[in-house]
């Protein structure tokens, strides 16, 4: 295969700000078809803001680098050209929006994404169909489908939620913010194991995290540090349980150098 | 004589009064309507003085005239008529004012009557219901009118114990008739335990200019049980100026259920009397305003009796340069101990030439009463938009999801899935399309 086939996303010296404070400050990172990639890092450094620069949200400005999406450049992008070209952003805080029903939400969006790529939309009967298969391949119950979008979710059932979108919308590259934040040991497995079946080698993701737990249910290929705003360190899926042991204060100390070549460039 | 009419429109309106005035009737109902009049002529009409009207200009009505039954519809002229609303009801058409039924399609229990058949049937019961309105003084002009006036109307008698089902009324102005203000009265008379749902759809087909004045009364027996559907998506020349008494007694229920998508101005004015015991009001509706249009909800439910419990829960849409006003009173009155009240008013602006007026107003004189009032006007959040759009929807398809949503929440509590179904979809046709104005 050649590299610009595999190449998902390819992200060289990105600067962004946030209500003009500088977040990101030269961030690259490759990431190929059919890879997952950790991204850790201390609060503050950025972790949240790449996850809404890539998904495309107002009020995060990008200064300076370049984005590549599947050799296109992502960045004039409207968020939802950006959906519907494979981009998926799994929220940390996923939105309540009452009133609007979960199921007719997501029909809305996959026939919004469908519409854009030329297939036919689906009628209530496909989609349902659809809807029951990933139910099952995911092992999650369908109550979820009969309310509002998110509305009165404990926080194991959005971040379920996020990832029945993700399995529904097929997304080319997914990117996981802080996916494990306040589930209980049970709901991390269940959401983990929901990502774990989405793996393909036709499908990159990207799981933002502050914590190692989460990459001992979800094993990435490549592990990032980020800090203040770049990628510090990089390495396999070692690193970071080397960070769990030492914690970032180490890292910040200079005890690791980013390692040479482990960024799949 | 060749007096020039009068610039301003109660002059106007004073003066075509007299001609007017309906000469049939029991003494008592000639007098009232003289009296009425003459209210009218002393007072006028509401203007930006009088707290209640504060916010609703009436310039629009200004090119529309009083008239007669004689200028009001022209019968049996095919037209065409919209979808009715809801299924399985029994249908009133009111056609410009003059109702009209089939005599077969009333169920057991259930009497309909024109206005004036009704007096004579049930003079008893309507005299202190007619003697009951007020109507002095400027803020209570359309309803001086309406007594002065109204020969057009309706009576809906349904009998203790009895489930009358669906009534729909089907509103519908035509086009071509002259510009004038049509006068309406409706009585709702449910003994004890009896049961109604009232749906009224006021749709005309064609663009109308004209305006309808519709007063309704309702008397609720012990554990009567009324449920009220109103549904108006007039076209954009229409005034429609509607107002429902209800007196209600112990143990009996109200429920509403308010739509207003449609006409140049209309105001609504709901007024509940909780009169006996565990009676309760649960009042809810949604707009939607575009252009220059102007809508205004005015609710007052008094608390009269212990443990009684009433809701206003009103939704806006406001986009163009339109104007919306709420106006929510709950009055708990000495003795109306164990009351629940709860006031919720909530509006979305789409544009920044668009207003709204709200003022939710709770007055407290028993004990252990239990209240809840809030009220609100703000954009749609940028979060959710954002949210929406990550998905793949674009930004005037999210902006358009949750806009309705908002006022889902009304519709999703009309009971009968098919009507509540066919209101959203009107709801949801009735929002503006950008933000321009």
């Amino acid at each position: 295969m050649k590299e610009s086939e595999q190449t998902m996303l390819e992200i060289r010296n990105l600067h962004a700000t946030v209500g003009g404070k500088a977040i990101l400050k030269g961030l690259d990172l490759t990431v190929n078809a059919g890879e997952v990639h950790a991204i850790m890092g201390p609060n503050g450094a950025g972790k949240s803001t790449l996850g809404y620069v890539l998904a495309g949200r107002e009020g995060y400005e990008v200064t300076a680098g370049e984005v590549l999406f599947k050799g296109r450049n992502l960045l004039e992008l409207e968020p939802e050209e950006r959906a519907c070209e494979g981009v998926f952003l799994a929220f940390q805080y996923p939105v309540e929006i009452p009133g609007v029903n979960n199921t007719y939400f997501l029909r809305a969006a996959l026939n919004a994404q469908r519409k854009h790529r030329g297939e036919p939309e689906l009628d209530s009967m496909q989609f349902l169909k659809l809807v029951r298969e990933k139910l099952e391949i995911l092992h999650i119950s369908d109550d979820l489908m009969h309310r509002a979008v998110n509305e009165g979710f404990s926080g194991g059932e959005k971040k379920r939620n996020e990832i029945f979108q993700m399995a529904m919308l097929e997304p080319a590259l997914a990117v996981l913010d802080e996916t494990d934040s306040g589930l209980d040991i049970d709901a991390l497995r269940l959401v983990a194991d929901g990502v774990n079946r989405q793996r393909s080698p036709e499908r990159a993701m990207i799981v933002v995290t502050h914590y190692q737990r989460l990459l001992e249910h979800i094993v990435p290929d490549f592990v990032h540090v980020l800090a203040d705003g770049k990628i510090v360190a990089s390495g396999d899926a070692e690193l970071a349980l080397k960070l769990e042991e030492q914690g970032y204060t180490w890292l910040e100390q200079g005890g690791i150098k980013p390692l040479a070549g482990a960024n799949p460039a | 004589m060749n007096t020039p009419a009068p610039a301003n429109l109660a002059d106007r309106w004073s003066d075509a009064l007299a001609a007017l005035q309906p000469a049939s009737g029991p003494a008592w109902l000639q007098a009232l309507r003289q009296s009425a009049a003459g209210h009218f002529r002393s007072s006028g009409l509401p203007h930006r003085k009088v707290e209640a009207w504060k916010y609703t200009p009436l310039r629009v009505l200004d090119d529309l005239a009083l008239a007669t039954d004689a200028a009001q519809g022209e019968a049996g002229r095919a037209i065409a008529m919209p979808a009715p609303l809801c299924d399985r009801a029994a249908i009133v058409d009111i056609l410009d004012g003059v109702p009209a039924w089939s005599a077969a399609a009333i169920p057991d229990g259930v009497t309909l009557m024109s206005l004036a058949e009704g007096i004579g049937h049930f003079e008893e019961r309507l005299r202190p219901m007619f003697e009951a309105i007020e109507l002095d003084g400027p803020s209570r002009a359309f309803a001086a009118l309406n007594t002065a006036l109204a020969q057009q109307g309706l009576l809906v008698h349904v009998a203790a114990g009895r489930e009358a089902g669906r009534l729909l009324l089907r509103w519908v102005s035509l086009p071509g008739t002259a510009a004038v203000m049509k006068q309406f009265r409706l009585f709702v008379l449910l003994d004890h335990g009896a049961r109604l749902d009232l749906v009224e759809q006021y749709q005309s087909m064609a663009a109308v200019t004209g305006g309808l004045n519709v007063l309704c009364q309702a008397e609720l027996g012990d554990g009567a049980v009324f449920g009220h559907v109103r549904v108006q998506a007039e076209s954009d020349q229409e005034v429609l100026l509607t107002s429902t008494m209800l007196e209600q007694a112990a143990d009996s229920s109200y429920v509403y259920r308010g739509f207003d998508l449609g006409a140049s101005l209309a105001r609504h004015e709901i007024t509940v009397r909780l009169a006996g015991p565990g009676a309760t009001a649960d009042i809810a509706g949604a707009f939607v305003l575009d252009g220059k249009r102007h809508l205004d909800n005015h609710v007052s439910v008094e608390h009269l009796a212990a443990g009684c419990r009433s809701e206003q829960f009103f939704r806006g849409v406001l986009g163009g340069r339109s104007r919306g006003v709420f106006n929510g009173r709950a009055l708990i009155q000495p003795g109306a101990d164990g009351s629940i009240v709860r006031q919720s008013n909530a509006n979305l602006l789409l544009s920044p030439l668009a207003e709204m007026d709200t003022k939710p107003e709770l007055e407290i004189y028993a004990d252990e009463v239990e209240a809840s009032h809030g009220a609100t006007v703000g954009q749609l959040d940028e979060a959710a938009i954002f949210y929406l759009r990550s998905r793949g929807l674009d930004e005037a398809a999210a902006r358009r999801m949750l806009t309705t949503a908002f006022c889902h929440a009304v519709t999703d509590r009309v009971s009968g899935r098919g009507l509540a179904e066919r209101i959203a979809e009107l709801l949801d046709a009735a929002m503006p399309t950008d933000t321009d104005v």
